[in-house]
């Protein structure tokens, strides 16, 4: 099997070398048949590395551990979908990994533009092609995931690292790697346009969609990096200016000043060669981050491994990246001449030109810190190797985030070309004023906090040009259609789906920074507590109740059982606890407990822990306003779909289902980021109440078995509780019978399956705490799987009969679209904008 | 030359002298060395006072716990030197012996006074995704 693996990756980097090289044959060559074996081989490179990723899954499920790779990374213990993760858990595999994932995302680019960018699709194909050879030159050369042990294999494998066994491991790795490896689309696209020399704006319109997506894929990634850093380790904040957190920024905000700089071009024909320089840096800081994380070129607590040898490889393809594609720019810079000039300082062009070059000033800063060491030690030597801590950040990122936000409120506000001053008056009255509102309020509130505090205000002016925004257009709207002012509202995003997706997406920006400007007010405690003992943090009192030792089949756990209080009422239970994977004793983990509320998260870890004295030491953290950073992302998130969603599938929205729909469809994603982050709290609870010390000597099957049999004492106590979990133990008498009768039977040499029986003939049924996986009890499991499948079903059949509606509507149920007054409405908007 | 080149001159100048100037005013009170256990001890008089980061193992066996508090006494070593070091708070899930630390605080007569801590995860662990963050610190 590992043979084939890397005999398919070989062929991969062969065909990748053929698809490159006659593509670009072809279109010298303006042959037809050329190009388009170029892209059939562009094609199968996809399917030969989804092959490959196939044998490596394959490899990682069957526990092939004659694989280093996969011997190093998943052990015979793991659940299904850890195995499945491990395939990105390392270095070589998540090189493979990218590979893939850039091959699928290259083949459906090409494949959507293939007729409307005939002329740049063998270049598209050919860049793209090179950059995954650069990637599978890499795996084979240096770093190849099939590479086996030479003699004898080892029997099981060492297992990922229980700080990587968690949701986040399943979700942000691919979120971000998606991101990455959609950078490099409108670069192939932008790379296409020089070669060819077609620089009219057509590429443009390719490369706008695609940058959206990798820049909707980036900003989930670093969502998901921030909860997992939040929920998982347990410091009470998400962002520490890491280099690998940072190499994730530094593309986020190249890709953000392009999808406004962008604008001005479409509109005026300006910019047009910063555009251009900005994919180019974007792809070529996608490239750069991720040898910053994995060459250790940086110091990084948690980086690859130190590798000089990657190190050079990466350093050869980015300076060749950069001279040519530099090259090429300055080469048709006589094509790239703008149509336009700038025409006033108070003009929307300026307003994005000034964003664009504080997007980039923040990503060269966050650039420059982050290498600081790197380049302190290449001009002062081994001795000068000097850092700079996440203060240095804060104290340049905060204020440049702030003039950020006052620019997303201002943008829309100045009109292209040149602003009045009685525009500048109406325009800005309303916004402005409510941002002095809420300026007040903080005052009033003796919020004295200067960034806070300013943050709060400007949120407000931000708010309050994007309300007025939406009004005004929803105004023209419904003057014009006659319709109520909701249903104009829904038909103005549809009509212009890209501005007010865009202004849904600064919506989402302003939450973010409310978030962010919490964290001023966070408030830390630690303290040594007794049972019975309160701690006051804040408005809330934390009372410690309990310490409890459990044992399951993959664990111990050390559990911390605490009441919170707030303003004296109780408002949670909370259950902090320190897990100890069997096997890795010594690596334990911290589970953080956390109470959510808009207002602000009670964030509880217990670092240490005594069982004999039965006491613990908790750090108690509040984090106010933290969770609008979550809902800012989740808010980014409908207003980047929104913007992307394709002209049609808006049109049964509007036409039929004006309001519901959407809003429905809004409801929805909303639910899901809440319950997404819900769902991975659920390992949180209490893993069972059992006295320490009780567990030596109990066999597997027994400590299977008390999980899967119920308590059946009754008590209000342990209410359909299992027998680990029942909280009345170990004094409680169902308790005990029933554990004495497992371990009789246990002891009897009974099989697993027969004791189950036992217990079913005298108990019935409900006994077992999930029915047995025969007969009718089947319908039990199956029925969840058959309800989402329904839901589908329905979801599919209502779209596609949504999607059939407009045409039949159109014959005479909306009377409303009439051609002259939508002739007056599109005049109106394009005032508007 | 012309008139707007000269503005544009001037006001890029300006622009990029402040930045600079601000830049390297406010990197002075950041800054922080980062050194090997082994470089501070053959020139400890150097740093005592400074700003450090440092970077060592964990001695097998050093690590003392004050019961009952959050106060720890560890040795630190690299290449056979080894220095004594004290740290107040929540250490990372994976600080143990033989662990991988960086330790940034100051260097005391007495031994290295840490404020914060980071543990790197022994080589055999050393993989982490990009984007998150394996270490935590109070």
């Amino acid at each position: 099997m590992a043979s084939l693996g890397y005999y398919l990756l070989l062929a991969a980097f062969v065909t990748g070398a053929y698809a490159a090289a006659i593509s670009v044959a072809g279109a010298r060559r303006r042959s037809r048949r050329l190009i388009e074996s170029g892209t059939g081989a562009f094609y199968l490179l996809m399917g030969i590395m989804l092959a490959a990723s196939a044998v490596i899954v394959h490899a990682f499920v069957t526990g092939n551990y004659a694989i280093k790779y996969v011997q190093r990374y998943s052990d015979s213990t793991q659940s299904l979908a850890f195995k499945l993760t491990s395939y990105w858990g390392g270095l070589d595999g998540s090189i493979m990994f990218w590979v893939t994932l850039l091959a699928i995302f290259g083949s459906v680019a090409v494949y959507v533009n293939r007729e409307r960018h005939r002329e740049l699709i063998p270049y598209v194909v050919a860049v793209i092609s090179v950059v995954e050879m650069f990637f599978l030159f890499l795996m084979i050369v240096h770093n190849n995931p099939f590479e086996t042990y030479l003699t004898e294999n080892p029997a099981d494998g060492r297992g990922l690292s229980p700080l990587l066994q968690n949701f986040y491991m399943v979700i942000h790795p691919p979120t971000m790697y998606l991101g990455f490896v959609g950078c490099t689309i409108p670069y192939a696209f932008g790379m296409a346009a020089l070669f060819t020399g077609y620089l009219d704006d057509s590429w443009l319109r390719a490369v706008r969609r695609w940058t959206m997506i990798a820049w909707l894929f980036l900003s989930l990634g670093l969502c998901l990096g921030m909860l997992w850093a939040y929920e998982e380790l347990g410091w009470g904040g998400f962002w520490k200016w890491d280099p690998v957190e940072n190499a994730g920024l530094l593309p986020w905000f190249t890709a953000t000043a392009f999808l406004h700089s962008v604008m001005v071009q479409e509109r005026r024909g300006m910019l047009r060669v910063w555009n251009v320089s900005l994919v180019i840096v974007t792809f070529f800081l996608t490239i750069f981050g991720t040898f910053m994380t994995r060459s250790g070129v940086v110091q990084s607590v948690h980086a690859f491994g130190e590798d000089p040898e990657l190190a050079r490889l990466f350093t050869a393809f980015m300076i060749a990246t950069l001279t040519v594609s530099f090259g090429f720019v300055i080469y048709r810079l006589p094509l790239l001449r703008a149509r336009n000039e700038l025409d006033s300082w108070v003009s929307r062009e300026a307003a994005f030109l000034f964003n664009n070059w504080i997007l980039l000033f923040s990503a060269f800063f966050v650039l420059f810190a982050t290498m600081f060491p790197t380049l302190s030690e290449a001009v002062l030597g081994a001795k000068g190797r000097i850092t700079v801590g996440a203060t240095f950040f804060n104290q340049w990122m905060i204020p440049i985030g702030l003039v950020l936000l006052v620019l997303t409120g201002i943008g829309p506000l100045l009109a292209w070309r040149k602003s009045t001053i009685a525009n500048l008056r109406d325009q800005f009255l309303f916004p402005v004023a409510s941002g002095l509102v809420a300026g007040a309020i903080v005052l009033a509130l003796g919020i004295r906090i200067w960034s806070s505090g300013l943050c709060f205000a400007f949120a407000g002016f931000v708010v309050g040009t994007i309300a007025q925004e939406f009004w005004r257009g929803a105004r023209v709207r419904q003057q014009t259609s006659g319709t109520d002012l909701f249903t104009a509202m829904i038909g103005l995003v549809g009509r212009n789906k890209r501005r007010y997706g865009g202004y849904l997406v600064h919506v989402g920006i302003v939450l973010l920074f409310l978030g962010f400007a919490g964290e001023n007010f966070k408030l830390q405690e630690t303290a040594l507590v007794k049972p019975g003992q309160q701690v006051k943090v804040g408005d809330f009192d934390v009372r410690f109740d309990a310490l409890k030792v459990t044992d399951d089949a993959r664990k111990q756990a050390v559990t911390g059982y605490v009441t919170a209080f707030r303003n004296g009422t109780e408002v949670a239970k909370l259950y902090p606890a320190r897990w100890f994977f069997r096997g890795r004793e010594d690596e334990a983990t911290t589970e953080v407990a956390i109470r959510r509320s808009l207002t602000g998260d009670l964030y509880i870890v217990m670092p240490d822990f005594d069982p004999g004295a039965q006491t613990a030491t908790l750090e108690i953290t509040v984090t106010p306003l933290i969770n609008w950073v979550w809902f800012g992302f989740g808010v980014l998130a409908i207003g980047t779909l929104i913007a992307l969603l394709p002209e049609t599938a808006f049109a049964f929205a509007v036409s039929r289902v004006p309001a519901n729909a959407t809003r429905a469809a809004g409801t929805w994603l909303l639910l899901l980021a809440i319950v997404l982050p819900a769902a991975v709290q659920a390992q949180d609870g209490p893993v069972g109440a059992q006295a320490g010390g009780g567990l030596v000597g109990k066999s597997e099957v027994q400590r299977r078995l008390e999980h899967e049999v119920i308590c059946m004492c009754g008590s209000s106590g342990c209410v359909r509780a299992s027998l680990a979990n029942c909280q009345m133990r170990p004094a409680c008498h169902g308790h005990m019978a029933q554990t004495a009768l497992i371990r009789k039977l246990v002891d009897e040499g009974k099989s697993h399956d027969s004791i189950i029986a036992t217990f079913v003939a005298q108990y019935g049924q409900h006994v077992l705490d999930s029915p047995e996986d025969r007969g009718f009890n089947r319908l039990a499991w199956l029925l969840p799987y058959l309800l989402a499948g329904a839901g589908l079903v329905v979801i599919i059949v209502n779209a596609r009969r949504w999607s059939h509606r407009p045409a039949a509507a159109a014959s005479g149920v909306t009377p409303a679209t009439d051609p002259a007054l939508d002739a007056r409405l599109d005049d109106e908007l394009r005032d508007l904008d | 030359m012309s008139h707007k080149a000269i503005k544009v001159g001037l006001t890029v100048f300006v622009l990029v002298g402040a930045f600079t100037t601000l830049l390297f005013t406010t990197l002075q009170d950041n800054l922080q060395y980062y050194k090997y256990v082994d470089e501070v001890v053959a020139t400890s008089h150097e740093w005592q006072g400074k700003n450090l980061q440092v970077h060592g193992y964990v001695v097998p066996g050093s690590i003392a716990w004050k019961p009952n508090t959050l106060e720890y006494r560890f040795d630190l070593q690299r290449n056979g030197k080894v220095m004594r070091a004290y740290y107040t708070g929540v250490v990372p899930d994976n600080f143990k012996d033989d662990a991988e630390v960086v330790l940034t605080g100051q260097l005391t007569p007495h031994g290295f006074t840490a404020t914060d801590m980071t543990a790197k995860c022994p080589s055999k662990y050393e993989e982490a995704p990009p984007g998150a963050a394996a270490t935590r610190s109070s």
